[in-house]
């Protein structure tokens, strides 16, 4: 009898792994859950913190929070559309390669009806804004706007001999040709991490294209083979891979290159927003430390967004709502801080401005003429995954600058 | 008279079927698990290379029959590197870590003073976790800070030094010369089990007819270490083809895929780019690779032992 039963428990067990009952959130209304990508120990405090806040304003409603790496969490999304296992909130980048394809699967919930109902089309600054209208409608709210720009040292500046910041791009490589003449490293690039290095191509191409081909290129149909301006880009590309970078570049990831800026041996560091507290954290007086646009003529800030996004299969869109509104209202940014970028995406709160870098990057934002995205984001992930191949294969002498843009338009043409 | 001592009775054996029926239920678990975790999953992977798919559970996959080959063998330029890459690493990898292997082997098959701490020495990076091995020898290669261009510069070999990682003529090896530090204490292990059942009175025999350390090695070590050479050899082929935590912790397959391998590159298709109608292919070919190499080596070896 025993045996029996024992038995009938192990098949009942089985049956409830096998059909995956957890008995966890998603029948109960007053929870949400919200999937993001593995957060920085600094960033994930402050997250939990702005939840125990939202828990405490709204009792009985508890958020459950749940993190992934990088890759797990874009594949986690795709595996959930169209389900209703998927979240009821989910966090991701912007551009039209990750968080609009996203969008394009019918993911994102349109959430123009809570931006009338709380009023976030004046909360939200205007550049955080855009990346979340131009699918259309609203899809997500900004959670963070940032810039990317080139890092300076100063004391090495002024030893090369530069007193003016480079406001051209020829002013740019007069520069750079200046400061390796005294045998300083102009600018510091990992190789390991393909995107570290992009983003001297991307502003290559803003730069010798012009924001409107450049957008054609970047989010349209323009034909990477047939453009000059993209082979005037790669040769560009490559001079700078050849002369101003590090040494060893292509074998040291982004972060072991970044120590080259804060020990003083790179002049230059084109980083992002978040960049500011690295240079501080590693040791930099950021009184020594300046930052400046990447010179392409085009006024344009390089940079990228993100938010967050409420599931279209969510029953507790509403519940969601209130959430993103209180995170993103003044309190909630408040809490926030600075731990995801020194712009608050909401106007009314203003430049944390403790670290004189982000009193700098307040002027840039303000100076800019809108902005233009990292390719890794506009692109899809088997374009950006040749991108990159093409991209260093032109450092690496493998492929010659003038082949680079036909090469990439084939493959685009192989996508479709 | 002596009388012929009485013959035992010879066990009765049942027949095959009968046989069968009775291992069966015993067979079972470990059939289903095999079949759902590994049978089903390749099937799978073979049937998706058939179709096109984004991986998003709202797309249905799309027939598109053999494009996905037709797009791997002539327009994925990748491809041919990951293939050349692997077969490569499958021909160095029977030369070099085997070969090493049984030399440390042979020479720790000896009486001498400390085997013991120097077979574990050698053993111990076979126990540490890939991706640990890959960030130590990324630290050993760093182009500034690194071991290897230090000691280059410290013997005055400076001019020597090199982006081990970063150049694309040297990556590979560079890469290679990290997992035989990791394999090679495996095989060695392998081939000093295999040494202790070489019998010492053949040993003993062919040193009393005048055989030299070489003849002695070449006509009695060497076959009586045959199963192990087989399974030495299998596993390095399986190894090297299925390469991939170690090359993801070094290069990630960079600079510019130049040490990208079937395994990786199979991977990068499904769940970075999210073409798991490519990836599938590649992993087919792999697959088929695989046993191309691995069933006839074993037939070769099965068919000699007979």
């Amino acid at each position: 009898m025993q045996h029996t039963r024992s038995l009938a428990a192990l098949a009942a067990a089985t049956a409830l792994v096998a059909t995956g009952c957890s008995g966890g959130a998603e029948d109960d209304p007053n929870t949400l859950t919200l999937w993001m990508s593995t957060q920085e120990s600094n960033q994930a405090d402050a997250m939990n913190a702005l939840i125990d806040a939202f828990e405490d304003a709204n009792p009985g409603v508890t958020v459950e929070l749940e993190q992934r790496a990088v890759d797990q969490h874009k594949e986690a999304m795709r595996q959930v559309a169209g389900t209703d296992s998927g979240p009821d909130l989910y966090w991701y980048w912007e551009g039209p390669g990750l968080g609009g394809e996203l969008v394009d699967a019918g993911m994102s919930l349109d959430l123009t009806e809570y931006y009338g109902q709380y009023g976030w089309e004046d909360r939200f600054l205007p550049a955080a804004l855009s990346n979340v209208t131009q699918y259309g409608g609203f899809h997500g709210v900004p959670w963070t706007v940032q810039g990317e720009a080139v890092y300076y040292n100063k004391a090495l500046f002024e030893q090369a001999g530069i007193t003016a910041l480079p406001t051209t791009y020829d002013e740019l490589t007069a520069a750079a040709a200046a400061l390796a003449a005294q045998g300083i490293t102009p600018i510091e690039f990992g190789g390991t991490v393909n995107w570290d290095a992009m983003r001297l191509l991307d502003s290559l191409v803003e730069t010798e294209c012009g924001a409107a081909v450049a957008d054609e290129l970047n989010t349209g149909d323009g034909d990477w083979g047939a453009e000059p301006c993209v082979t005037a880009a790669f040769t560009e590309f490559k001079t700078w891979g050849d002369a101003y970078f590090n040494d060893g570049y292509m074998g040291i990831s982004a972060d072991d290159a970044a120590q080259l800026f804060f020990t003083g041996e790179a002049a230059m560091s084109l980083e992002g927003t978040w960049y500011a507290a690295q240079a501080t954290a590693n040791g930099m007086d950021p009184e020594d430390v300046g930052v400046f646009l990447f010179p392409t003529g085009t006024g344009r800030m390089y940079g990228f967004g993100e938010g967050f996004y409420i599931n279209a299969m969510s029953p507790r869109a509403d519940k969601a709502a209130e959430f993103l509104d209180f995170i993103t209202s003044e309190a909630g940014l408040a809490i926030a801080g600075a731990n995801w970028g020194v712009m608050p995406v909401n106007r009314n709160v203003p430049v944390d401005d403790t670290n004189p870098l982000n009193a700098a990057w307040s002027d840039l934002f303000a100076a800019t003429d809108g902005m233009y995205v990292n390719n890794d984001q506009n692109f899809s992930t088997a374009a950006t995954t040749e991108y990159w191949r093409i991209q260093n294969s032109v450092l690496t002498g493998d492929i010659d600058p003038a082949d680079a843009g036909a090469e990439f338009q084939t493959f685009r043409d192989a996508q479709g | 008279m002596a009388t012929a001592p009485a013959r035992p009775a010879r066990r009765r054996t049942a027949p095959a079927h009968r046989r069968l029926a009775t291992a069966l239920p015993y067979l079972v678990p470990a059939l289903v698990l095999y079949g759902w975790f590994l049978a089903y999953p390749m099937a799978d992977a073979v049937r998706l290379s058939f179709f096109e798919w984004s991986g998003f559970r709202t797309e249905q996959p799309a027939w598109v029959g053999l494009d996905n080959y037709v797009r791997l063998f002539t327009q994925d330029a990748v491809f041919w590197t990951a293939l050349r890459n692997s077969v490569i690493w499958v021909g160095l990898s029977l030369l070099v870590p085997t070969a090493i292997g049984l030399l440390l082997a042979l020479g720790l098959n000896r009486r001498i003073a400390g085997r013991n701490l120097m077979r574990a020495v050698f053993y111990i990076p076979a126990v540490f976790a890939s991706i640990t091995v890959a960030a130590m020898w990324r630290w050993i290669y760093n182009p500034t800070l690194g071991f290897v261009n230090q000691a280059l510069d410290a013997v005055g070999l400076g001019s020597w030094a090199q982006s081990w990682l970063g150049d694309p003529e040297f990556a590979l090896g560079s890469i290679f010369a990290a997992s035989v530090w990791q394999g090679v204490g495996f095989s060695m292990v392998l081939f000093l089990a295999g040494l202790q059942t070489v019998p010492a009175e053949l040993m003993e025999a062919a040193r009393i007819d005048g055989a030299n350390t070489w003849q002695r090695f070449r006509n009695v070590t060497l076959p009586c270490l045959r199963p192990t050479t087989v399974v030495v050899v299998v596993l390095a082929i399986i190894n090297a083809l299925k390469v991939f935590d170690l090359v993801v912790g070094m290069t990630g397959g960079g600079p510019a895929q130049s040490t990208q391998v079937l395994a990786l590159w199979s991977y990068t298709q499904s769940f970075t780019n999210h073409e798991f109608g490519m990836g599938g292919a590649v992993a087919t070919v792999l697959l088929i690779v695989t046993l191309a190499l691995v069933i006839p080596y074993m037939a070769w070896s099965m068919k000699e032992d007979r």
